[in-house]
Order: structure tokens, then C-alpha cells, then sequence
């Protein structure tokens, strides 16, 4: 096929993209620099930096974003010792490993929001799984109100995330574990090398492109969690577990203020953006 | 006989034998089953609660095993119309949306894949980088853009959404996939006088099969699960998908659990479903579209 043809090929998806990803991201970013109104139509003007020195005096702003920040720096290095884990767990083989891996694989699966839902009701302070089972277990007197107050909110939250995506990170660490070669692990063995050693001299080295791919794309889900928080907190109690995300959109859509929200999450697109030059340039290392 | 018997023997790895002869010690079969648990718990509890009478969901102490199970609560939210409306619309929207992936994207990735031109490179990196956006610095704009053109509230404004928002990922699988396909192939179809369009439809097409097939269904999961973009593009009840129909389903003051639970696991059925008859395709295409370059 002739090389024009190729062009033509492509251009319908990235026309798509560009005009329902690309463009929308550069309209934001001007929005963030302007005056706009949801009401007044096309009433727009020049406002500069001011919403962005807006957000250096927005307590929530600041709060959200160290929700965040705390949130992830939690979140994904449990994620990568569990998926670590469970990925050498499912590495292995015997029987029934596949109904193991369909069970691992689960979790992925599952829709955030309705599995924010599913958690909320074991969380339930008077109906909740939990609780019931510490109370009969006596290891809690009075039920907890695991969402509703500071700091297990914030625990119980970053419980949820971890034990949904951990699995995700199995997955892409297998993909790494299986493409280390098996006689690696036997001239290890010769040498003395087994179990724990084995683990530690042969199998964390070289997985070690995997591992950093891996945290980055968990690294930058975790930044944007928005599901999550607004399906089983609400950010609550008092904006405690309330992410960037929650609060942009609380912004954007709950008081309509386009301009400041766009601003709000411009910052969170630069950080990602930085995150993602990581990730592709780390991808481009490991191949 | 005994040629073959030693043929064979050679191409068996002496390691996988051995791997095969070791077997696991029982604390780790103890262990993959809690593992395997742990994963499903919490659809199981709210698969077990959703089949409950009413009086037992409230009940204290809970009961564990309901021995006297009951349709109830899937026949009441049944006959309330809205929950059907919710899972049609995301059958709609994520049907569509898969179908749009996988037509703009299987030409995209094909021509990636297979044909060497300037700028092909940094349409890979770009799509990358634009898959990594967040959603939320694409709705404010996306959602003025719609509302001029007239698109809020509609299929197709959620349908486009989404097939941008997962074209990126689909292409970067289908593209892996081509890329495991032989040129010889089309080069033989050349040779036999078959046009570009005829190779591309009847010799590549049917060979993508695979790549295709684990491309749609993750494009179908991860659609059927968005939840911001639809929350904002959708916003009227009759309008709206499953997952955020049902996430706000609980109103203001009330969180009716017998009807949420049953609601619950009736919408995440298609996935528990695609993800057990297709889990080879899945991991394989997740992997490839996201560690691979």
C-alpha cells in the first residue's frame, strides 16, 4: 500500500481525538485565563492569572490537593507491594491457577463507582458487614463510623482503591515476570540462590522497567480518582477525603463557575502531563 | 515412532518439566484460594444481601446465609422501568462506542502498525499523551462544545465522548496485535492480484480477529464503567448509564440497600460474564496496550 494511504488511515481517528480530546483541553486551558459565564453567552474577557492567584488562598483547593497527594503516595506503593505479590502468586504454576487469575483479574473489572457502592454498604455504621464482625468477634465495642469520621475515612478509602486496583498492577507485573527467562532462576539455584535471594537478586532487578511503568500509570489513576470519593464519601467529612477531581467538579458543575474550575483542574493536567512525559519515556526504555 | 517420542521430548523445556513435576505445597493452595476470595468478597456479599427478604437486610445480627432465598428485590426493580432504562442506555452507548473504537481504530493501528510514513512515531507518542489527559480538563469544554452544538443530553454526544476517550488505548492494542501478524501474508495476497481494500477486508481482517475481539471487549468494560464524562454528557434520568444511574439511585435522604444491591449486581452481570469467558483476551490485550511501545 502506497505511503499517502496511510495518512489517510489515520486521520479519521485523530481527527475524533483532536476534536473531542485535544481541542477541549486547549479550550479549558483558555478558559482558565478568562472571564466566562455560563449565563451571559460569549460575554468573555480577559482575566489574566487572577483565577490561578485564586487558588494559592483557596483552603479547599489546598486541601483537596494534599488529599490527593496523600492519597496516592499511599495508595500505589500498597498497590505495588500487593500486586508484586499477587502477580509472583499467579506467576506459578498449578492447578487451578486460571480460576485464580479470572478471580484476580476481577476487581479490574468492576465499575469504580458502584464498586465505591459495594464497599459503602460493608462500611454501614449500623447495617455494615464490618462492624458486624468486630462487634461479634469483640474486638470493637460500639460500631464504627468508618465513612464518616477523620481519619478512617481517609483509611477506609484508600482500602477500596488498593483492593481494586491491585490487580491491574498484578497484571502488568506478570506481563514482566513472565518475560524473565526461567534459566536465569536455575543458574541461581546453582549458585545457591533460591526463594527470598532468588526474589531479591534475579527477579526485582530486572523487573524493574515493569515496576516503574506500572507505578506511573497507577501513580497518575490515583491523582485523578474521582469516582471513588464521590461515590463513597462525597469528600466528606468535612472535605477530608475530598480529591482534585471531587472539587473540580464541584466547581465546574455544582456552582458553575467555568473559568475558576478550569483553572483548578489545569494544574492538575500540568502535574499528569510531567507524569506521562515519565511514563512514555520509561516505556521507551524498557522496549 | 521413537524419532518423533525424542522430538518432542527435546522441545519441552527440561525447566517446564521440572515446573510441572514440582507441585505446590498446600499452604499455597490455602493461600491462592484466600486470594482468590478476598477478589470476589465483595460482589459475593452483595450478591448474598440482593437475595435477601427485606426484613433480613436490617437485620441484627446480620444473617450471613440467608437460607430462605428470595427474587424479591430483582423483581421489584424490574418492574420500576428505570433501572431497564439504564442498562439499555449503556448497552446502547457502550455498544456504539466499542463499534466506533474498533472501526476508526482498526484503520488507525493498521496503518501504524504496517505502513512506514514521516510523523507515524509521533502520532503514536500523541495518542499516548493525549490517553493520559484527565477527564476532568476535557469535560468543562467538551460540555460547552456540546451544549452549542446541541449534543448534550443525547446518544451520539456520549457515544463520541467515549470513542475518543478509548480510541488512544484501542489503537495502541490493535496496533501491538498487527504488528504479531506476518507480512507475508498480505504480501502473498498482493502477489495473487488482490487489491489493497480486498487484502485489508479478507486476508488482515480476519486474522485480527483476536487483537479485535480483546481490543472491543476493554473498550466495552472500560465504557460501560466511565462514570465523570457520562455523569456530565447524560444528565436527564431517562438518559442515563447504569453505573451512574444506579450511583444515584439512592436520592437524597433514603439508600433503599435491597433494591441498590440487586440493581448493583444485575449491571456489573455483563462484566462478571465477559470476563469470565474471555479472561485470556483481556490480559493479554490490557498488557499489550499498556507496557508495550
Amino acid at each position: 500500500m502506497k505511503r499517502e494511504a496511510g495518512w489517510w488511515l489515520v486521520l479519521p481517528a485523530c481527527a475524533v481525538v483532536g476534536l473531542t480530546l485535544l481541542a477541549p483541553v486547549l479550550y479549558t486551558a483558555a478558559l482558565s485565563f478568562a472571564n466566562y459565564s455560563l449565563a451571559g453567552r460569549g460575554s468573555t474577557s480577559w482575566a489574566g492569572v487572577s483565577h490561578y492567584l485564586g487558588l494559592l488562598g483557596d483552603e479547599e483547593f489546598r486541601v483537596s490537593l494534599v488529599n490527593t497527594l496523600v492519597f496516592a503516595f499511599v495508595t500505589v506503593p500498597a498497590e505495588l507491594v500487593m500486586g508484586l505479590a499477587l502477580a509472583v502468586l499467579i506467576h506459578r504454576s498449578f492447578r487451578g491457577r486460571g480460576l485464580v487469575r479470572l478471580a484476580v483479574l476481577f476487581p479490574w473489572a468492576l465499575p469504580t463507582a458502584l464498586n465505591a457502592i459495594m464497599w459503602r454498604w460493608m462500611y454501614n455504621t449500623d447495617y455494615g458487614l464490618f462492624n458486624a464482625v468486630l462487634l461479634q468477634a469483640g474486638l470493637i465495642e460500639q460500631p464504627v463510623n468508618w465513612l464518616g469520621t477523620i481519619p478512617t475515612a481517609m483509611i477506609s478509602m484508600m482500602i477500596v482503591a488498593v483492593w481494586k486496583t491491585s490487580s491491574f498492577m498484578a497484571l502488568l507485573l506478570l506481563a514482566g515476570l513472565q518475560a524473565i527467562p526461567e534459566e536465569l532462576y536455575e543458574s541461581g539455584q546453582i549458585d545457591g540462590a533460591t526463594g527470598w535471594a532468588a526474589f531479591r537478586r534475579i527477579t526485582l532487578p530486572l523487573l524493574r522497567p515493569s515496576i516503574l511503568v506500572a507505578v506511573l500509570l497507577r501513580g497518575m489513576d490515583a491523582f485523578r480518582a474521582f469516582e471513588l470519593p464521590m461515590n463513597l464519601t462525597g469528600g466528606g467529612p468535612i472535605n477530608t477525603t475530598e480529591t482534585l477531581s471531587l472539587y473540580a467538579y464541584k466547581v465546574l458543575f455544582q456552582f458553575v463557575d467555568f473559568d475558576y474550575g478550569s483553572s483548578v483542574v489545569m494544574v492538575q493536567f500540568l502535574v499528569l502531563f510531567g507524569l506521562s512525559v515519565l511514563y512514555i519515556r520509561a516505556l521507551r526504555a524498557e522496549t | 515412532m521413537m524419532a518423533v517420542v525424542q522430538a518432542v521430548r527435546q522441545r519441552v523445556p527440561a525447566s517446564v518439566a521440572a515446573r510441572l513435576r514440582r507441585r505446590a505445597p498446600v499452604w499455597f493452595y490455602a493461600l491462592a484460594g484466600a486470594v482468590a476470595l478476598l477478589s470476589l468478597f465483595p460482589t459475593l456479599w452483595l450478591f448474598v444481601t440482593s437475595i435477601k427478604p427485606s426484613a433480613q437486610i436490617y437485620a441484627w445480627p446480620p444473617v450471613y446465609l440467608p437460607l430462605r432465598p428470595t427474587l424479591d428485590n430483582y423483581r421489584h426493580l424490574l418492574q420500576s422501568a428505570d433501572l431497564v432504562r439504564y442498562i439499555l442506555n449503556s448497552v446502547i452507548v457502550s455498544g456504539a462506542a466499542t463499534l466506533g473504537v474498533l472501526a476508526l481504530g482498526g484503520l488507525a493501528a493498521y496503518s501504524l502498525a504496517r505502513l512506514r510514513y514521516r510523523g507515524r512515531r509521533a502520532i503514536m507518542v500523541g495518542l499516548l499523551a493525549v490517553s493520559m489527559f484527565p477527564v476532568m480538563a476535557i469535560i468543562p469544554s467538551l460540555f460547552l462544545f456540546f451544549r452549542h452544538l446541541g449534543l448534550i443530553n443525547t446518544y451520539p454526544g456520549l457515544i463520541l465522548g467515549h470513542t475518543a476517550l478509548f480510541l488512544p488505548m484501542g489503537i495502541w492494542i490493535l496496533a501491538n496485535y498487527f504488528k504479531t501478524i506476518p507480512v507475508e501474508m498480505e504480501e502473498a495476497a498482493r502477489v495473487d492480484g488482490c487489491s489493497p481494500v480486498r487484502t485489508l477486508w479478507s486476508v488482515i481482517l480476519p486474522l485480527a480477529v483476536p487483537g479485535l475481539v480483546a481490543a472491543g471487549l476493554i473498550v466495552f468494560i472500560m465504557s460501560w464503567n466511565e462514570f465523570a464524562m457520562a455523569l456530565v454528557l447524560l444528565s436527564k434520568n431517562e438518559l442515563r448509564t447504569a453505573v451512574v444511574g444506579i450511583s444515584l439511585y439512592p436520592g437524597e435522604y433514603a439508600f433503599p440497600w435491597e433494591t441498590i444491591s440487586a440493581a448493583t449486581f444485575l449491571s456489573i452481570l455483563p462484566l462478571l460474564v465477559l470476563t469470565f469467558v474471555f479472561q485470556r483476551y483481556i490480559v493479554g490485550g490490557l498488557t499489550a496496550g499498556a507496557t508495550k511501545m
